[in-house]
């Protein structure tokens, strides 16, 4: 039995927290759902299309973040429940909307998770999307663990409901992709009739047209949706206390940070000198629930992930309160108690409270700290971040590096997106110098290809993935083509959205259900749009190179579409085309004339150097047969043979 | 000799901008690229030592090394070399009719020994548009296709280090003198690779007094005409200060201050206009452009030009005494102006633990 279908309340599962938001929206008889793919939010789609046939719903994989909120919002004014889910930067990209969906209010449960990337572990930044919620004037909510998740999931829909307001859901990392034990509930009979209702008065929230204009009486509506928000958080069972009734210190935190400290108040055994506020709403705050708390101690430390949101925001109560609650100490980010970067940990806690605390707790002994560290560095092997065996992104770089050193005259990449975003990295050749928001790449390439009458001659590139390319590409590259900008965009299209694990996208045939769809092709919409349109197997060395070299003696905007599937495709996987190997003899290694091309610069995990010999030689496990290392040894002495099968 | 490797090319060379792009590095190792007249390397090296830095022309070239190497004396206190005889030449009867940039004694050298077999291909530089294309060529009847000159650096020593590694045991080669000045580094296995053999069998060097930058030049012409219109070039001699540029629609003067603007930076410091280290150096005529000067240097290149001679290919006279003192004073001028800004700029025998551009003794220079 599937937690997606089990209607044995009660029973207990246990699940990742991605998995538990999906039971909770399940429970919530959710009936649609949308996102764009973005780790570490990529499950809930995933979990909810593999339940979409058993509960009707409707799961899309939409071509952006804020297509994706605008597809969820249609099911909720439509009268259904719908749920829609992106990681930290997405938030950024649906923003636009976010601020107009605040304003023109929901009908149908409408709740946005967004999975946050602390620390960055797979990501490009370390934004904070929780101030999108005060700054749209949205209630927020945090789960502390896995059970939260999932009931939290199910009351924001009863939340947004209530409200009549989009409910915004933070979970992290180690919330997402971490595990733990939840019991499920009721699995209810979803709605299945939608229908949106406009012919009403103009304000009316259930039957009218749904604007945000006129904006006053709206913004005015969303101002007491707020307060509302706030009397409802007062008596929450997600804001949590434990610890004494009057503690020396007073911990306020939220989401997986609530986790962190009740392990380093018990490894300090201060639980009696020290309170734990956990607070499952922290946008708007309960004011009456933080006076109580604010009230029994003067001491207050902030623990979360990873700007000051909930400290700064208890501040603002704490002043408005002081006359009352008298002058407290705040320990926390601003006073640089916790840091304001990546990750917090159980460490991190316990440092902060036997400071505040002046408990004498050694963690981990120095001298054991400095042998560990010693040995890590001598024993452990080096691991840079790479592409996989097979890769084309790593023959794609290969082929511009190549290119652009050959063509002398500074040229440069512009990046984006995906896993070739390791462009910038050796494995990359560190051929890529920029790399920001999605679509981002074209964009800039964009603005430098219009510098040429400030004397830059560079020649100027820009890659992206084909997921990237619909996702927010196509709006910079029109700009692109438009103003005669001198660029080349390199659609590196390796046939589905490899990063976050071969989600569809526009160019991909099937949807997130399973069920044909129309395939868009990119080729035709470059050459629509009046670029000239050129392909490229990035695996066929030479002509890929010939192609970027004649490219770059051309102006304006030109597309090559280097086109390779992902070795890790379904298509792809574990299918060798080729048989690899090296001829030892042959290899020329160290000497002058090679000096470990491959294995020391073009560095194929599939390619090792074997010592004794001094040679090349072929890992068979990991090669995954592409051939493209036979193309680049100077020598001949790797040989590439059709695989037998 | 100083050893080196392409840590220390990229300082003293690439660095320096004194690479012409001759092409000695290309084409031995995947790092070093040669296209459209610029040598790029592509990525490091960690080797100390390596043929890129022993063939290099711009880097560590002892003089007296080299020439003791090929003829078996010091350099030469001559501006032209060392050289057996000098005469003028032009194409014989069993040529057929070409467009040459001058006489054509360079194509019927060159196909002569294509035809008897004294050397089994021949490495030519051709045109397409105005980028510089080298080639090898085995076919007697290509030759006139490679038979016009293309007045920017090509990388003419990368096809030849292919060519060798193609198997061709007797190669003739078309060089200007920097680029002889490399094939002559190579020849002497300066990095005494093992089964090492001179697949040099002729050397036809031609007087050179600076080329231009591919790209620079290319913006220039384009300036003016279409580069699909150019069919060659030319240089008026003084004191005309103008380049022609012939094209379909007839010829363009363009005023060579712009012209001279477009030469790399390297010419500055070169010493060698009439390539000393070729078996046989060949430049136009002064005054006679459908004649050209020929040196001969080595007993190979006395040989190469008796048979071509026996076998109609080039005809030969004598140069008047004016003309090869005229040639003597323009190849000095530019070997001193090279040496002293070599010297001035302290590029001329450094220190043992700092490369040199070239070394050549003191007394050699003052004798000049």
């Amino acid at each position: 039995m599937s937690y997606h279908t089990d209607t044995n309340e009660g029973a207990e599962y246990l699940l990742m927290g991605n998995d538990a938001i999906v039971r909770g929206a399940l429970e919530a008889g959710v009936s649609v759902a949308s996102a764009y793919p973005g780790t570490p939010s990529s499950e809930i789609i995933e979990n909810l299309a593999k339940a979409s046939a058993d509960r009707n719903l409707y799961v899309e994989w939409s071509v952006n973040e804020k297509v994706a909120l605008e597809v969820s919002f249609a099911a909720s004014i439509a009268g259904l429940r719908a749920i829609c889910a992106m990681k930290q930067n997405g938030v950024n990209v649906a923003s636009d909307f976010l601020l107009h969906v605040a304003l023109s209010g929901t009908r149908g449960g409408l709740v946005l998770v967004h999975c946050e990337d602390p620390g960055a572990l797979s990501s490009i930044n370390e934004g904070e999307s929780r101030h999108f919620a005060k700054m749209n004037e949205v209630p927020l909510l945090e789960p502390g663990d896995f059970q939260e998740a999932k009931d939290m999931t199910k009351w924001a829909f009863d939340l947004s409901e209530e409200l009549r307001s989009i409910v915004m859901m933070r979970s992290v990392t180690r919330l997402s992709h971490a595990s733990g034990n939840v019991k499920i509930g009721r699995l209810p009979v979803p709605k299945t009739r939608a229908f949106f209702s406009y012919s009403g008065p103009m304000l009316d929230p259930e039957t009218g047209p749904v604007l945000t204009m006129p904006v006053p009486p709206h913004h005015a509506l969303l101002q007491e949706k707020i307060r509302k928000a706030a009397e409802i958080f007062e008596d929450s069972p997600f804001n949590t206390y434990t610890g004494p009734a009057r503690p020396e210190l007073m911990i306020i935190t939220c989401s997986a940070c609530s986790l962190y400290c009740r392990e380093a108040v018990h490894l300090l055994g201060a639980e009696k000198r020290t309170g734990i506020l956990k607070l499952g709403t922290t946008w708007p705050l309960p004011p009456k629930l933080i006076r109580k708390y604010l009230s029994s101690t003067d001491t207050i430390l902030f623990a979360e992930e990873v700007l000051p949101f909930m400290e700064e925001n208890v501040k603002v109560l704490a002043s408005e309160m002081a006359s009352d609650i008298g002058i407290k100490k705040f320990y926390g980010k601003n006073d640089g108690t916790i840091p304001m970067i990546n990750e917090l940990n159980p460490d991190i806690l316990v440092e902060a409270i036997k400071k505040i605390l002046s408990i004498d707790y050694t963690a981990v002994d120095p001298a054991y700290a400095a042998k560990a560290k010693s040995f890590v560095s001598s024993m452990a092997p080096v691991r840079d971040l790479t592409f996989c065996p097979g890769c084309p992104h790593r023959a794609s770089f290969w082929n511009i590096h190549n290119a652009l050193a050959m063509d002398a005259r500074s040229g440069f990449v512009c990046g984006d997106i995906g896993c070739y975003t390791l462009g910038f990295l050796p494995c990359g050749f560190n051929t890529m110098k920029t790399s920001h928001s999605m679509g981002s790449g074209i964009g800039i390439a964009c603005g430098f290809g219009k510098l040429t009458r400030f004397g830059m001659d560079q020649p100027i590139l820009a890659v992206c993935g084909d997921s990237t390319f619909f996702h927010a590409a196509i709006p910079a590259l029109v700009n692109a083509i438009h103003t005669k900008s001198d660029v080349i965009f390199v659609l590196l299209d390796n046939s589905g959205t490899a990063m976050t694990g071969f989600q569809p996208h526009p160019g991909t045939s099937f949807d997130a259900m399973g069920n044909g769809v129309i395939q868009i092709d990119p080729a035709a919409i470059c050459r629509s749009m009046g670029a000239t349109v050129e392909f490229a197997d990035p695996f066929d060395i030479e002509a890929t190179q010939d192609s970027l070299l004649r490219l770059l003696e051309e102006k304006g905007a030109r597309v090559l579409i280097m086109r390779q599937m992902c070795a890790l495709s379904p298509e792809k996987k574990g299918k060798k085309k080729y048989d690899v190997s090296v001829d030892q003899a042959i290899c020329v290694g160290e000497n002058c004339g090679c000096d470990r091309l491959c294995t020391r610069i073009f560095r194929c995990p599939g390619l090792v150097w074997d010592f004794e010999r001094g040679a090349a030689k072929i890992d068979d496990v990991i090669c995954a047969g592409c051939g493209v290392c036979a193309s680049i040894c100077p020598s001949g002495a790797i040989k590439k043979t059709e695989a037998s099968g | 000799m100083r050893a080196g490797g392409p840590h220390e090319l990229l300082g003293g060379v690439f660095d320096r901008d004194l690479c012409i792009g001759c092409g000695a590095c290309v084409s031995l190792c995947p790092y070093f690229k040669s296209y459209k007249g610029k040598t790029s390397m592509l990525f490091p090296c960690t080797r100390s030592e390596g043929r890129c830095f022993a063939y290099c022309p711009k880097i560590e070239v002892d003089l007296d090394d080299i020439s003791r190497a090929m003829f078996g004396e010091p350099y030469a206190a001559d501006s032209l070399g060392r050289y057996r005889s000098v005469h003028i030449a032009r194409a014989g009867k069993n040529v057929g009719s070409g467009t040459f940039q001058a006489g054509g004694t360079v194509s019927g050298l060159v196909m002569h020994a294509l035809k008897t077999g004294s050397i089994d291909a021949a490495v030519l530089t051709g045109r397409n548009g105005l980028n510089p294309v080298p080639a090898v060529v085995t076919d007697i009847n290509e030759v006139a296709k490679h038979a016009t000159s293309t007045y920017t650096a090509a990388p003419t020593i990368a096809m030849f280090n292919r060519a060798s590694q193609e198997g061709y045991e007797r190669i003739g080669i078309v060089v200007t003198p920097c680029q002889a000045l490399a094939l002559a580094q190579i020849r002497r296995n300066p990095t005494n690779e093992k089964n090492y053999k001179d697949r040099s069998a002729l050397v036809v060097g031609l007087f050179c007094t600076w080329s231009l930058d591919y790209r620079k030049f290319r913006t220039l012409i384009a300036e003016h005409v279409g580069v699909a219109a150019v069919r060659k070039f030319d240089l008026p001699p003084p004191p005309a200060e103008i380049m022609e540029v012939h094209t379909d629609n007839g010829i363009i003067e363009i005023p060579l201050p712009q012209v001279r603007e477009r030469v790399p930076h390297s010419c500055d410091y070169c010493f060698d206009m009439t390539a000393e280290f070729a078996d046989v150096s060949v430049g136009v005529l002064e005054g006679r452009t459908d004649m050209n000067t020929l040196i001969i240097r080595t007993e190979r290149g006395e040989k190469a030009v008796e048979e071509a001679v026996r076998d109609g290919y080039i005809t030969l006279g004598e140069l008047p005494a004016e003309n090869l003192d005229h040639l003597r004073a323009a190849a000095g001028n530019k070997k001193m102006r090279a040496f002293k800004k070599a010297n001035d700029e302290g590029l001329i025998n450094t220190p043992p633990d700092k490369n040199a551009l070239f070394r050549i003794p003191k007394e050699t220079i003052k004798r000049i």
